[in-house]
């Protein structure tokens, strides 16, 4: 017992010189030449699983995850600052639900919502989701729409695999591209750097009036601010699953189906990447 | 020691720059053990990201007394791995050997000439749980015994006894690999 635990102080002195101090097998086993044959074979073998083990994560894993950090710190920081939720009008999801109501009747809409490919209600998906789009009037509400689409087209192409619809899986993977696109063309840098500057407020006349002014210009810079940071923190975790997700469905895709997927992973990867750069 | 104490204390009191930093110093090593651990590089990016996200939500709960920030955040990474493993062991999933060795391995080689991340995942599957451990927070996590005891909750000695183990146990697993191989 005495001497198992001598010898462990030496192999852990010797690990310690081989792994941290850099120092070679030999120059250990010289230091220690009575239990040399015992030690060699030892620190052989835990250099090779420390050598093996000394990989790095992939480099596009790390930006994502900076990114996703990133917008948790900055949800933090905003939540911090407004302890209250300040109201927002949300008229246009309201009228989108009333003319879709009335338009196609709600039990249609509602079931074709969960539509998927190659059903009779999925042409009704696609036109209630145009419509959204359509009356959507803010650029942020836009972009909002068109990542929750892509997020829709990701999981249509998890269920189009799954179920080995495969010919479909090209024309889910081109829609996905299609709202990537537009997302990314609703000029978010522009958005960002209307947020950091703050909104123009007109020369008020009377101080009271001045107060006012900058009391809702300030409430709807916040609002703003954090419609924004949450947006970012969406597009965060999406950067990170939505890619996640198609490579998983590539490993164990049929070859047909699998120039789509990395396609569509190519295009999520770069889009997303790009998004969270222009929102920076 | 003094500026990852530094750091912690800055990032308590808020400081982000701070709390970056210690994100950048100790990123590759909780991936590195937390993938040694789970074998499978999806879970390991979601985890390694999940374990910081727990950290900066309850860093304020960090005290130093002694144990250092790294073996703080290894604990919440471990903590992580505990719960997955109990989570995977409740459902049906193909085996390391199956899914991640690989399949070109060159039998002609020494154990400690060719090793690839592969085999000691797999390898270290055969270990007992806190051999493992070990393993992975030492060699993968770039801990000092005394950080894997602060983790571990055991003493140094304890932990040296359990590497020396864990090691010898490590190799006849190899070599049982290379001589099936062989063979």
């Amino acid at each position: 017992m005495k001497r198992d635990k001598e010898f462990s102080n030496i192999l852990d002195e010797c690990l310690e010189r081989l792994l941290v101090r850099g120092e070679t097998v030999e120059q250990c086993l010289e230091k220690y030449p009575e239990h040399a044959a015992e030690l060699e074979p030892l620190l052989k073998t835990a250099a090779a699983a420390s050598k093996a083990l000394a990989i790095q994560p992939a480099p596009e894993f790390k930006a994502r995850a900076r990114y996703e950090l990133r917008s948790v710190l900055e949800k933090a920081k905003l939540e911090k600052r407004v302890p209250f939720l300040i109201w927002q009008p949300r008229w246009a999801m309201a009228m989108v639900i009333f003319l879709a109501v009335v338009v196609a009747g709600g039990g249609t809409v509602v079931a074709a919502d969960d539509s998927m490919p190659g059903s009779p209600l999925y042409p009704v998906k696609l036109a209630t989701e145009q419509v959204r789009v359509t009356l959507t009037p803010s650029d942020i509400g836009k972009a909002e729409l068109y990542a929750a689409l892509a997020d829709r087209r990701v999981a249509e192409i998890a269920y189009l695999v799954n179920k080995g619809r495969l010919q479909r899986v090209e024309l889910a993977a081109q829609r996905l591209k299609k709202h990537l696109a537009k997302m990314n063309s609703l000029h978010l840098v522009a958005m960002a750097e209307k947020k950091a500057a703050g909104e123009p407020a007109r020369a008020p006349v009377l101080r009271e009036e001045a107060e006012a002014d900058s009391e809702m210009t300030g409430r709807h810079t916040h609002a703003q601010a954090k419609r924004q940071a949450r947006f970012r923190v969406v597009l965060g975790h999406y950067a990170v699953n939505h890619p996640a997700k198609l490579r998983a469905l590539l490993e164990r895709a049929p070859e047909s189906a699998k120039p789509a997927l990395q396609r569509a992973i190519a295009v999520s990867v770069a889009s997303y990447e790009q998004a969270l750069e222009d929102l920076d | 020691m003094q500026d990852e104490q530094d750091l912690a204390q800055r990032a308590q009191r808020g400081d982000k720059e701070a709390f970056a930093q210690l994100y950048e110093t100790h990123f590759d090593k909780i991936y590195r053990y937390v993938i040694l651990r789970v074998g499978k590089r999806a879970e390991a990016e979601d985890m390694t990201q999940q374990v910081f996200v727990k950290a900066y939500e309850s860093i304020s709960s960090f005290r130093w007394k002694g144990i250092p920030f790294s073996a703080w955040l290894f604990r919440i990474a471990r903590n992580l791995v505990i719960d997955y493993i109990r989570k995977e062991k409740k459902r049906p999933t193909v085996s390391f050997e199956e899914s991640l060795v690989a399949s070109d391995s060159n039998p002609g080689l020494e154990v400690e000439q060719k090793l690839d991340i592969e085999q000691v995942v797999s390898a270290t599957r055969r270990l007992t749980e806190a051999q493992r451990e070990v393993i992975s927070l030492r060699f993968a996590g770039g801990l000092s015994v005394a950080e894997v005891a602060g983790v571990m909750g055991k003493t140094a000695g304890a932990v040296k006894a359990l590497q020396h183990s864990a090691i010898v146990a490590l190799r006849k697993v190899l070599l049982m690999g290379e001589d099936s191989e062989k063979g």
